[in-house]
């Protein structure tokens, strides 16, 4: 298994590299600096100013791939390098001049090192339009590692003081199945409503924050004068879900509540999971914005439902004639994707060279995240208007995840929709999904690299405070047609999985759910997946405070040292 | 200057040959800088992933197999049995009326006088596109309109766009 500490490995340089470094250091690439050349789509090229077209040393050819020696800058060929390498002593590295990549002449293969890497990305960077600034390079997220480790410490806070509680078990509990485990009454087409609920009650933060009482509904009803408050109700479904009552619940006054805030959703039918899922955490911004008077900057919101499902996207847009890139950030709760029907295309080739035997047409997540954040060029009757070029031109857009959530939520967009038709219908497709999923070839940094070549640079705001690796915790499963079908709710508590059909819980194989239709797919950062299952009594600590209202353990929690520096913030 | 036919296609080809030697050479050198410097240093988890995937779907395939028992007939695993309209009897919280849990949203709906309402593309669009929350409404001018196909350009994510509508409801024309 690789371990590595950034977003790649540096490799060990070959005898023949390491011997070239000794000897010049990094200096010898710096007369690089003039003569490479770099066209708008990325690629980069050395050009020799000396002569028109660059031929080979050795046979004056000027076909197949050349290469510049690095100490005498002579051109060879791809069939007379060696011989270069031989005849000349210490000649050993040279640069293919078509890709700029270092080529070690005596072993025969592509060589890395990240001074050479540096060299040639200064020099990309220079010949951006707009220079640094346009690739929102200078841009510091030093607010996101700051908004992360606020969590954290919160989270630790609530787990000290848990850990100083006794263990209390509420003997109703069936105590060999996980607390909060307990059906939902369908209450008339409400298995959308009842899926969503499943997740949400089991999503750590939002569960460990309503459980101890992160919503004071005393204070709520003194402030706002209503009778109503939907995050009250959520409190008292999360309560009556962990009460140990097995009975299934019937979730009325929420559905009440909820109709009375999303009027033009309230109706007796079958509705989408994912519309819904938006809708509630909708509700719960407002009523905890309204209640806690936060900031309207949505990106940087602290209200419960952004803390746990919020992260930021990026959005690329680069003139394909200069290169000028426009970049825009926009937050989001969740990540709705397309079923990616494509075969391997040739961007999936250069990410994963290895790709498994893929069967003709299997979909899988990662081509669905593959097909997000590749770099689509836009039709020549969707022109834009470059800045740097003053002129309409052809461009092309790239969205890449910029800020990654505590719990990810991804939406399977599982309909199309037919011109000729004028319909829509389902698309049934199986999705393969993993249990395990690394977001880091999506975040805008990788992204990003990608465009620069994968060349062995840092990003100045690139921070190492947050891993992009996630576990699975939560499925929602569809079954039947757009029209009508039936939603559950795979949910995983301490690594067994449980089937939610309304009012049924039963226990499944993985194997089930791995078959299963997906829709929505929910996944949480490992560290706080580990957190939450490793400290089984944590809950039924948190459950001992609600019955104790022992308000003064609830509070908020002090902030980090703030000269502690964020790392990659300049 | 006219060459003879054969000499054309031999040209022709000798020019395709170097293309694509070319652009072999290109992909290869862009795999080699990724597999070296471990940016797909995951690869045996994603096999393995696949590989179970694969294997879980064999085995749900099987007719042979019990596979999931359809539960709604049978004791869940706290030892209930529900009947399958839920038959719990509470207090409509509008008009205090006792109704059955599973009757409860139709008799809600005609309760707080909601009733079936066309629901226009137009009113869900506009409503969350005031919520702050909103998933990212095309702000950007640069945001392409997206088409409701199924390989359409997310922008990320417009909500109450008719069609896009993953609705187990009843389907609107836009």
């Amino acid at each position: 298994m690789c371990v590595r500490s950034s977003l790649y490995t540096n490799p060990k340089p070959c005898k023949h590299l390491a011997d070239y470094k000794l000897r010049n250091g990094f200096h010898g690439f710096d007369y690089l600096q003039n003569c490479l050349k770099i066209t708008p789509n990325g690629r980069t090229r050395v050009v020799n100013h000396s002569t028109k077209v660059p031929r080979c040393s050795f046979c004056n050819g000027y076909q197949g791939r050349l290469y510049i020696c690095l100490i005498c800058s002579s051109i060879s060929c791809s069939r007379h390098v060696l011989l270069h390498a031989q005849s000349e002593h210490g000649h050993d590295v040279a640069i293919d001049m078509e890709r700029s990549e270092l080529y070690c002449c005596l072993c025969c293969d592509q060589v890395y090192d990240p001074d050479f890497d540096k060299v040639v990305v200064a020099e990309q960077i220079k010949g951006l339009p707009g220079g640094k600034s346009s690739y929102g390079l200078v841009n510091c997220s030093g607010r996101t590692s700051k908004r992360r480790r606020l969590l954290d410490s919160e989270m630790e806070l609530d787990l000290k003081k848990a850990k100083q509680l006794m263990a209390m078990r509420d003997g109703r509990a069936k105590s060999c199945y996980p607390l909060g485990l307990r059906g939902l009454n369908n209450l008339g087409n409400t298995c959308f409503m009842n899926s969503v609920l499943q997740v949400l009650l089991h999503a750590p933060p939002l569960r460990n924050y309503f459980l101890s009482d992160g919503h004071n509904c005393n204070q709520c009803k003194k402030s706002s004068g209503e009778k109503l408050c939907l995050l009250c109700d959520i409190g008292a479904l999360v309560s009556a879900m962990f009460s140990g009552d097995r009975s299934p619940y019937s979730p009325a006054r929420f559905l009440y509540s909820w109709w009375q805030h999303s009027s033009n959703l309230a109706s007796y039918e079958e509705q989408d999971a994912h519309e819904f899922f938006i809708s509630v955490l909708d509700v719960i911004h407002e009523k905890e914005s309204k209640v806690r008077n936060y900031s309207k900057d949505d990106g940087d919101c602290q209200c419960i439902a952004h803390r746990t499902f919020s992260g930021l996207l990026r959005s690329d847009v680069m003139c394909s004639t200069c290169g000028f890139t426009s970049t825009t950030y926009d937050p989001c709760v969740d990540i709705s994707l397309n079923l990616d029907t494509v075969n391997l295309s040739a961007a999936d080739v250069a990410v994963k060279p290895l790709e498994p035997d893929e069967k003709m047409g299997l979909s899988t997540l990662s081509g669905c995240l593959n097909l997000f954040t590749r770099a689509e060029r836009l039709g020549s009757d969707q022109k834009l208007h470059c800045q740097n070029c003053q002129e309409l031109r052809d461009t092309s857009k790239q969205l890449s995840i910029k800020r990654h959530p505590l719990v990810l939520c991804l939406h399977i967009k599982r309909f199309e929709h037919s011109v000729v038709r004028k319909a829509s219908r389902k698309v049934d497709r199986y999705l393969q999904f993993p249990f395990s999923l690394d977001m880091t070839p999506y975040l805008s940094s990788s992204i990003i690299k990608r465009r620069f070549g994968n060349r062995l640079f840092a990003l100045e705001y690139e921070n190492a405070d947050s891993s992009a690796e996630y576990n699975i915790f939560a499925v929602i499963a569809h079954s039947g047609m757009l029209e009508s079908g039936h939603y559950v709710t795979y949910l995983r508590l301490k690594n067994q999985w449980y089937k939610c059909d309304d009012a049924w819980i039963s226990e499944v194989d993985e194997g089930i759910v791995r078959a299963s239709q997906c829709y929505m797919l929910f996944y949480v950062q490992k560290l706080l997946y580990y957190k939450a299952n490793e400290d089984s009594s944590y809950v039924q600590k948190l459950l001992y405070y609600k019955a104790n209202e022992d308000s003064s353990c609830v509070q908020s929690s002090p902030r980090r040292d703030p000269s502690v520096s964020t790392a990659g913030c300049s | 200057m006219s060459l003879p036919n054969e000499d054309y296609s031999q040209l022709s080809s000798h020019f395709f040959g170097d293309l694509l030697d070319f652009i072999i050479v290109d992909v290869a050198s862009e795999c080699h800088r990724v597999v070296k410097l471990g940016l797909d240093c995951n690869l045996e988890e994603e096999e393995e992933e696949m590989r179970l995937s694969a294997q879980a779907r064999l085995r749900v395939a099987d007719p042979g197999n019990s596979g999931e028992t359809n539960s709604k007939y049978v004791v869940d695993i706290f030892g209930q049995t529900h009947p399958s309209v839920a038959s719990e009897i509470f207090e409509c919280i509008n008009c205090g009326r006792s109704i059955a849990a599973g009757r409860f949203a139709p008799h809600l709906e005609k309760c707080m006088g909601k009733g079936r309402k066309a629901r226009l593309k137009v009113t869900r669009s506009s409503t969350a596109a005031q919520n702050r929350y909103s998933r990212g409404s095309p702000v950007s001018t640069y945001s392409p309109h997206s088409n409701s196909t199924s390989t359409s350009r997310l922008s990320n994510g417009t909500p109450g766009v008719a069609g896009e509508e993953y609705s187990n409801g009843t389907y609107e024309e836009p």
